[in-house]
């Protein structure tokens, strides 16, 4: 499923990023609470979570940088690598959104890559914008 | 607790361009994947030691986000000292910021190198600034860190530049 490789001559300004289409969970976000060493109720304790007007407990922010990173990473292949990644929350979200990551290809020099990336709930409200840098493998 | 925010701005005044460096302890690659597996990236450089060579690699990969997702490297403070909403400010260690709710909301990482199993990392956390905002709600301090993550041989293997914001 990783198997698939982008090369640098594969890639123009403009290109976009394949879709990554992700479906957080209760159980998803405890789990990234728990290794994350993340005590904060808003992201596992509903009750406490409508105490801050929010309607679920809420995907974590790494966690929607992860999904980004991820979108990137997936798209450019195992033999890439991402030299620089950031990201920005811009919304909330909630376990059974659907959250798309797509992205754009903004420049292509000297063999890396730079994308602006985006993640989208179901409803089309932007939830994390982001960047990177990659540095992506000549043909041959 | 009331805390005045231009008080604790003019507190910290005197810590910008100050950095401290702690040990966070050998790092093993059952943590690194069960964060992988709990952001839902099966990517097999993460889990599988040939996947990871044919791709360049020496042994299996951290994910790149695990080192500066993970909140507090030791135990962590005990549960009736954390704040009602389950947070708290330990994770800035020289810092004053106890009794202040901190956000953060994302971060710019520069990947240097990869993450393996067994390596014992370091981390030198850097005040770069501090602003004083006027927010919907009263004052806010933007409370901008810069964090870099290195090995046992001193080399960068992340640097994350990361905007709080405190409340």
């Amino acid at each position: 499923m990783h198997a698939h490789q982008l090369c640098f001559e594969d890639v123009k300004r403009g290109a976009a990023l394949t879709p990554l289409v992700k479906h957080p969970t209760t159980v998803q976000l405890f789990r990234f609470s728990a290794i994350t060493w993340n005590a904060h109720r808003i992201h596992f304790d509903k009750p406490y979570a409508a105490t801050e007007g929010y309607p679920d407990v809420l995907v974590q922010a790494h966690l929607h940088g992860s999904f980004l990173y991820q979108a990137v990473a997936d798209w450019a292949g195992p033999r890439a690598r991402v030299l620089r990644f950031g990201w920005q929350n811009r919304g909330i979200a909630v376990p059974g959104d659907v959250l798309t990551c797509t992205g754009k290809v903004t420049k292509a020099e000297d063999g890396t890559v730079e994308c602006e990336l985006e993640e989208r709930n179901q409803k089309g409200d932007l939830c994390a914008s982001g960047w990177a840098r990659v540095e992506l493998p000549r043909r041959g | 607790m009331t805390i005045s925010i231009p008080a604790l701005a003019e507190q910290l005044k005197p810590y910008v361009g100050r950095s401290e460096r702690s040990d966070l302890g050998v790092m093993r690659k059952e943590m690194f994947q069960r964060f992988a597996v709990a952001a839902d990236n099966l990517n097999p450089i993460f889990f599988e030691p040939e996947a990871a060579r044919a791709a360049g690699y020496v042994d299996t990969i951290a994910p790149p986000l695990f080192l500066s997702a993970v909140r507090n490297w030791q135990s962590g403070p005990p549960q009736d000292s954390l704040r009602p909403d389950g947070t708290t400010s330990h994770e800035f260690a020289f810092l004053p910021l106890e009794g202040l709710r901190i956000m953060g909301g994302g971060q710019d990482l520069e990947l240097h190198a990869p993450l393996t199993n067994g390596t014992r990392v370091s981390m030198e956390l850097r005040l770069e600034g501090i602003e004083l905002k006027q927010g919907r709600s009263g004052d806010l301090l933007l409370i901008k860190v810069t964090q870099i993550y290195r090995d046992d041989a001193d080399r960068p293997l992340v640097t994350c530049r990361e905007t709080f914001i405190a409340r």
